[in-house]
């Protein structure tokens, strides 16, 4: 037998070292009642939110800057940088009044030259969603006095005050940016803008500091500092918000919402507003180019045999609705009521696959005889493809198609691939995305109908739908000015896309955030932390 | 230890590490995904693809490309990051001491736990402390480094309340000199155990292994009947000769550690390599992910360099070759 006490002696001093270690460590992160940490999952890399339509870019930069408006919680424009504006020649043109006296956080006066730079060399060139939308249709942007911004369209622009808020049009200040390529200014990652919050300090891949703007023109923020933490896990970032490291969370995982509604120490809130994308409805699409989906019978089936409310339950853990309509219904003017949405009706389904020529012969799926296309004989399996954390919905599709005798494979795609193979090599039976419709139909539905949006971009016209009518209801409507009269298009476009479904709108997904119950008074999700306070 | 054979090794780095940037450049190629696309967003139209390819220079043939980046390469230039628009160099360099430090924390504490259960374990074979620490071994070995991680969140962290859930520094800290050192030492115990709990494992059952190998050996029966200790026969003859494998299989796990440092970088949301690699694959990066690919080969093949040094001084045999 050995004798170790050498060996002995060196573990009890490990283990004195590991007890006094901890012993030290055991004090809580007592926090200054003015500094409010909150939770962002990836380094935004750079902090111009003006060249890049990246949703990580936008959380971290929403802090700093301004647009022309801002969007209340009925996502009506209210005044930010300008103060007033006119709509003048039937909606072709606006004029902004510049709201006075605002200053850069460098101290330089902020003032129309900073619009004009911010939308010809930035906006217009790189900011992905304002140039595809608003670049067809404008001439300029001109600052004929130092207050007084003029936008010039070819025609009638409906949705311009919706494209004017922090995340769609941040301004930018040219004096740090004219002259330079504004990818690589350094004054990305030190940037300055007219916003609640002033930048502080960035440390790569851990967090980005902000102080208050104490000369604020909607007033000094009450909390001095705001921490965005980078923290990549979703269920690290729950624990760090429960051990009290954290403060603010921008989105909860469905699982972990029950949990923290329970507790105490956190408050939960819910938004269908956030900076990647909002008012989104999660959406099958079916590759109108595959024969299997040519006949309409087949894809009203397949909406038939969809239980959305067991979605809502099982996948969002109750947290959103069943979408009624293609348009969210967020979007108070265009949501449609009452359209004829096809119900849960798995005797309708069956119904209709059999009318189309899929037979049930014996077999579980189902098999074709006499569909165009199709040979006689060849199963009814299809591919489903989305991303991994889509890949829930799947599950559930999977299981819910099967009762009708459909076979659903699942191809779970990372991003870069699954934008690859479903909208530029349009390889795909089924695929699922969350379409965010954003502040307007023009913003973020458009682009599922329109013919010129069956292109090679992610997220554009996944069906790859095509009517003439419809585009041309769509371009009446965005050049519509009356709301009644948008209204009404939007209405007819939304019962033409239930008539030929497309698509199947399975849910709208709400967005819950959670905070520390120390503090309170947050507003919105862009300036979350300009009106919130804490205690220690 | 002579200096050619330094300078050799040196130089055959050299070339394997421009067939790993060639290969992993045409395999990044070949990988579905576009790094316009997936910057871009979702939002975009044409024009504007186009527009960004030809500003990142990728509207240009991909051999093109590959001669454009090697002759930079050659120069000391890794490219723009699309996503950081800044250096390629800069922006790992920036996350290189971290993963080191945590890499190198965790290879400290596991050779420090490793080597005397490895040694426990060996004095006494199937006796109840060889059983335990083997079962124990195998339980770490085989289990997944993001499940002890949230575990030991969980348990460490939350029940407990003994170290930070996630980070390098507390949020908002503006602590410096030994304050900020302890503040990054609270933050980095946690990690540091979970990486090096896989670690620990692999070296427990080595050691173990190879002292069971030279225990019954004739220079031990020696130094036994010279009537030395136990510890010492075991310090001074038999340890030595047992830790040649464990060197080699350290120098060998280099690579392992870095891949396992990705994980516990994101489960603990440490500011290193790992996360980087991750975040620059999704988003197609691609100058960040050759230039990962270029710093993370380099360090393994670095490692294996000094195991083998580290072997030569170990084992006079060697030496003289």
């Amino acid at each position: 037998m050995y004798h170790l006490d050498g060996l002995r002696r060196g573990a009890a001093s490990l283990g004195f070292l590991f007890l006094v270690s901890v012993g030290c460590a055991h004090e809580r992160t007592g926090r200054d009642a003015s500094i409010l940490v909150a939770a962002i999952s990836s380094d935004p890399g750079q902090l111009n939110s003006a060249i890049t339509t990246n949703g990580g870019v936008h959380t971290a930069a929403s802090l700093l800057y301004d647009g022309l408006v801002a969007l209340d919680d009925s996502l009506r424009p209210t005044p930010a940088l300008a103060e007033r504006w006119e709509v003048e020649d039937g909606g072709a043109r606006y004029r902004f009044h510049l709201r006075r006296g605002v200053r850069w956080h460098d101290g330089t006066p902020f003032s129309a030259r900073d619009v004009k730079y911010t939308f010809d060399e930035l906006l217009m060139r790189y900011h992905a969603r304002t140039r595809a939308s608003m670049a067809a249709a404008l001439t300029s942007v001109d600052a004929p006095d130092d207050s007084t911004v003029v936008f010039t369209f070819r025609r009638p622009y409906a949705p311009l005050l919706q494209q004017l808020d922090v995340s769609e049009a941040p301004i930018l200040p040219a004096h740090l940016y004219a002259g330079s390529d504004p990818l690589r200014n350094p004054v990305n990652i030190a940037p300055v803008g007219t916003g609640p919050y002033r930048f502080a300090s960035y440390t790569p891949h851990s967090e980005i500091r902000y102080t208050a703007n104490r000369e604020y023109f909607r007033g000094a923020p009450t909390l001095g500092t705001v921490v965005l933490r980078v923290i990549p896990d979703n269920e690290t970032q729950v624990a760090a918000l429960e051990a009290g490291e954290v403060d603010w969370l921008y989105a909860v995982p469905a699982a972990a919402r029950a949990r923290l509604a329970a507790d105490a120490r956190v408050h939960v809130t819910h938004s269908n507003l956030s900076l990647g994308g909002s008012n989104c409805i999660t959406t099958l699409g079916f590759n109108l180019d595959r024969p299997h989906f040519r006949d309409v019978r087949v894809r009203k089936a397949i909406a038939h045999a969809v239980n959305r409310p067991q979605f809502v339950e099982r996948v969002l853990f109750g947290d959103g609705r069943a979408a009624d309509a293609p348009i969210s219904s967020a979007i108070g003017f265009a949501h449609a009521r009452d359209l004829p949405i096809p119900a849960y009706d798995t005797v309708e389904a069956a119904r209709l696959l059999e009318a189309a020529g899929w037979r049930r012969n014996g077999g579980v799926t189902r098999t074709a005889t006499g569909v165009q296309g199709v040979t006689d004989g060849t199963t009814f399996t299809i591919g489903f493809k989305g991303m991994p954390t889509q890949m829930v919905y799947g599950d559930l599709l999977r299981a819910q198609l099967r009762r009708v005798g459909i076979d659903l494979q699942l191809e779970p795609l990372e991003s870069a691939v699954f934008a690859a193979s479903v909208f530029t090599a349009r390889d795909f039976d089924t695929a699922i995305g969350a379409y965010c419709n954003g502040t307007d139909p023009e913003i973020g539905v458009r682009r599922m109908y329109a013919s010129s949006s069956v292109a090679p971009v992610p997220f554009s016209n996944m069906a790859g739908y095509r009517n003439p009518i419809m585009d041309a209801l769509f371009d009446s409507a965005g050049a519509a000015l009356d709301v009644n009269e948008r209204r009404r298009l939007y209405r007819h476009i939304q019962e033409i896309a239930v008539r030929d479904q497309p698509y199947v709108w399975l849910v709208e997904t709400r967005n819950t955030q959670a905070y520390s119950a120390r503090c309170r008074g947050f507003s919105g999700v862009a300036h979350f932390a300009a009106t919130a306070e804490c205690t220690r | 230890m002579n200096v050619r054979f330094v300078a050799v090794r040196l130089l055959q780095v050299v070339p394997t590490m421009l067939a790993i940037l060639i290969i992993s450049f045409i395999l990044i190629h070949l990988a579905p995904g576009d790094p316009v696309l997936t910057l871009a967003g979702e939002h975009g139209d044409a024009a504007y693809y186009a527009f960004m390819r030809q500003r990142f220079g990728l509207d240009q043939s991909i051999p093109q490309q590959l001669v454009t980046y090697l002759e930079r390469v050659v120069r000391g230039d890794l490219g723009f990051s699309y996503v950081y628009g800044r250096g390629t160099l800069r922006v790992i360099m920036e996350r290189v001491p971290a993963t080191l430090l945590l890499m190198g924390t965790a290879l400290i504490i596991s050779i420090l736990i490793a080597i005397p259960a490895g040694a426990v374990a060996a004095s006494r074979p199937h006796g109840a402390r060889d059983v335990g620490i083997s079962a124990i071994a195998l339980g770490l070995y085989s289990t997944p480094a993001f499940w002890v991680g949230q575990l030991a969140i969980l348990g460490f962290s939350l029940q407990l309340g003994l170290f930070p859930v996630q980070g390098m520094t507390s949020a908002g800290s503006a602590a410096t000199g030994w304050l900020h050192a302890w503040d990054v030492a609270r933050h980095l115990a946690l990690p540091a155990m979970v990486l090096a709990s896989q670690e620990i494992a692999v070296v427990v059952r080595i050691t173990r292994s190879t002292l069971l190998d030279e225990l019954p050996r004739d220079h031990i029966r020696t130094a036994r009947a010279k009537g030395l200790s136990d510890v010492r026969v075991l310090m001074r003859h038999a340890l030595p000769r047992a830790l040649l494998p464990v060197v080699t299989l350290l120098g060998a796990r280099v690579g392992h550690l870095i891949a396992g440092a990705a994980v516990v970088e994101i489960i603990f949301g440490w500011p290193g390599m790992g996360r980087l690699l991750l975040a620059s694959l999704q988003s197609r990066d691609t100058p960040i992910l050759l230039g990962l690919f270029l710093v993370v080969s380099f360090t393994v093949v670095l490692a294996n360099l000094l195991s083998d040094l580290v072997y030569a001084a170990i084992d006079p045999r060697i030496r003289v070759r």
